[in-house]
């Protein structure tokens, strides 16, 4: 795949999830505000969801297209990803309780991941000096990372600073 | 060389209303008084619990300042007065929580009542509050005619207006004249204020109403049940994310480039961050009120609901001519300006963020004028009367279960409704009512008009429900 339609497909990917995450916030939230509760519990939870996603997504993807295509495509792809769900992570901020620099804290840590990532794939590419082999572990250093990030997840979790 | 400027001195006094006893959860209040040697200008600080109180307060010498605020229950009250030339004054007040009913006792005698599950709490004239709110604080009172003479004017007009609200009240031996003025001021149907000649008989009067129960039933309905939640705020924002979800499709499938591709959701966060900074929706305001036909006063609830925009301070002012201003939930922490020449609130200020709905609660009561008898006749139809002095615009009458529609009627007019033409119950206003109606009476509902209300919010809603006893 030539890589505008790439940039494409992983912007339509952005926008798909945070999409889903807007609609489950928003009907939640609905729901919490005809029921009289406490709606910024929603907020927090989408907050939550939109950063697992997109770690998720960003560490498959990152590493892979790092190992692939290298280092500049790797952000690309990356930032393509994580952007589409600014204008709802705002949103759900102002209705959540989570801290202003709690929330930048982990904007920022998505960045320097769409940053790292493709370099630590595109590092596996020269230390096996095959494309596939490359793809494969990258793919697979990916999945781990997700898979520790979903781990973690815990620490997210915790109050907000 | 030394500067010799003087230092005032601020003595600072706080005393609880019903001497010191409150319940869980309900509103009692702290009487100050602040005085300065040299006139100077001081910051007065009550905080109860999540809510402080603030008064700015021009101190003279030789004159107190003496006022009564309003708190929420709370074990541990802290009053600080502060000023820039003096060093700071702080008075803990300690509140006792009973759990189990209260029973104001203010007898210049002394005498002891007892009354089964109560806890007596006894009175002289000094302990009764001057807000209206405060009375919450005990579930009945008893007043001997000594101690009711010795209240002074905010007193009294506090005491008319728990009267109006329906609190459980015995007179000892009162004078004529204020029976008279009690009586007409008692809200339903002035069942629940009593006068005795002796003091076993109030206890006996005090027994019968409880086992009665019929005005403890008369809680005023929630907001839940009148008015549904504000969703312009929800709206907008499912209005802003569907935009803008759809433009960044529409730039993903038609350009490929990677800065089109990041602008779409940059320039959208920018957008975001204008629609949170823009203002709020407007406050929306829901009055229920009640009375019985016939009654000199209405008792109201009203609840103002602010809904949120951007995270961060609110500061709003309160309503004036609304009394007994407070936050509806008690655990929301919120700060008062209270205007200390008027006694009461002036502003609000609290934190809040989008969708989140904080609410003031006031409650009061106010004048009202309307009669209206009911005779169900034979034939199958309900004879109605204005049998007051002012006429009353057009509303809606529940009887038998039904709606029906009530026509507007001058003084002495009457008019006949067909009992079949009444409608079954389907908004959540007439289920409230009914809820509200004695199954053997009828009540008649209007929608207020609340424009000689200053500074009413556009989106409000007012209704008053006159119950009618069964002829």
């Amino acid at each position: 795949m030539s890589v505008a339609p790439a940039h494409r497909l992983d912007a339509i990917t952005g926008l798909a999830l945070a999409g889903a995450i807007a609609v489950w916030w928003l009907g939640s939230t609905r729901l919490a505000l005809d029921h009289g509760s406490d709606a910024s519990r929603c907020a927090d939870e989408a907050l939550q969801a939109l950063l697992l996603v997109r770690v998720t997504a960003l560490a498959i993807v990152g590493v892979r297209v790092g190992a692939l295509r290298g280092w500049r495509p790797g952000l690309a792809a990356g930032m393509c990803l994580i952007a589409p769900s600014w204008p709802v992570v705002v949103l759900a901020w102002s209705a959540g309780t989570r801290s202003a620099t709690n929330v930048a804290l982990t904007e920022a840590m998505l960045l320097a991941g769409s940053v790292a990532l493709p370099l630590i794939g595109l590092a596996l590419h020269r230390l096996l000096r095959r494309t596939e082999l490359a793809v494969l572990s990258g793919t697979l250093l990916g999945l781990a990372f997700a898979a520790s990030a979903w781990a973690a997840r815990g620490l997210w979790l915790m109050p907000s600073v | 060389m030394t500067d010799a400027i003087a230092q005032p001195r601020i003595d600072l006094e706080a005393t609880p209303a019903w001497n010191g006893w409150t319940r869980p959860g309900r509103a009692t209040e702290v009487d100050i008084r602040l005085s300065a040697d040299i006139a100077t200008r001081a910051t007065l600080e009550v905080a109860a619990g999540r809510q402080v109180v603030r008064a700015n307060l021009d101190l003279e010498p030789g004159r107190v300042v003496r006022l009564q605020v309003p708190i929420e229950s709370a074990e541990g009250v802290a009053v600080s007065a502060v000023s820039p030339a003096a060093p700071p004054q702080r008075r803990d007040v300690r509140i006792a929580q009973s759990e189990s009913p209260v029973l104001g006792l203010g007898l210049v005698t002394g005498e002891p009542a007892q009354l089964d599950g109560f806890h007596t709490v006894a009175l002289d004239a000094d302990n009764l509050p001057r807000n209206a709110l405060a009375y919450s604080s005990i579930d009945a009172l008893i007043l001997d005619e000594p101690t009711l003479g010795a209240l002074d004017q905010r007193q009294l007009r506090a005491l008319l207006v728990h009267a109006a609200e329906c609190g459980r009240i015995v007179l000892l031996n009162a004078d004529l004249p204020v029976r008279r003025v009690l009586d007409g001021s008692g809200g339903c149907g002035g069942r629940a204020l009593m006068h005795a000649t002796s003091l076993p008989v109030a206890v006996e009067m005090l027994k019968s109403s409880l086992a009665a129960n019929s005005v403890l039933s008369t809680a005023l309905p929630g907001i839940g049940e009148l008015a549904s939640p504000d969703l312009v705020t929800w709206n907008r924002v499912l209005v802003v994310l569907a935009a803008y979800f759809a433009t960044a499709t529409l730039a993903a499938l038609f350009f490929s480039s990677f800065p089109v591709l990041l602008l779409a959701p940059a320039l959208a966060t920018v957008a975001v961050f204008g629609l949170l900074g823009a203002a709020p929706p407007l406050s929306q305001l829901v009055v229920w009120s009640e009375a019985t036909s016939g009654a000199e006063s209405a008792r109201y609830q009203a609840w103002q609901r602010f809904p949120g925009l951007a995270r961060g301070g609110m500061r709003v002012p309160v309503l004036q001519q609304l009394a007994s201003a407070r936050a509806c939930d008690p655990n929301q922490p919120m700060r008062f300006d209270f205007d200390a020449g008027h006694g009461q609130a002036s502003f609000a200020e609290f934190d809040t963020r989008l969708f989140r709905q904080v609410m003031l609660c006031y409650s009061g009561s106010f004048p009202v004028a309307r009669a209206i008898a009911v005779e169900a006749r034979p034939d199958g139809v309900l004879q109605v009367r204005n049998s007051g002095s002012i006429g009353w615009p057009a509303g809606v009458l529940l009887a038998d279960g039904l709606v029906h529609q009530l026509r507007a009627l001058g003084p002495g007019e009457g008019t006949i409704i067909p009992t079949r033409s009444g409608q079954p119950f389907r908004d959540a206003l007439m289920r409230t009512a009914l809820a509200r109606t004695r199954s053997d009476g009828a009540a008649a509902l209007w929608e207020l008009e609340l424009g000689g209300v200053a500074d009413i919010p556009p989106q409000s809603k007012a209704w008053l429900l006159v119950s009618i006893p069964p002829s």
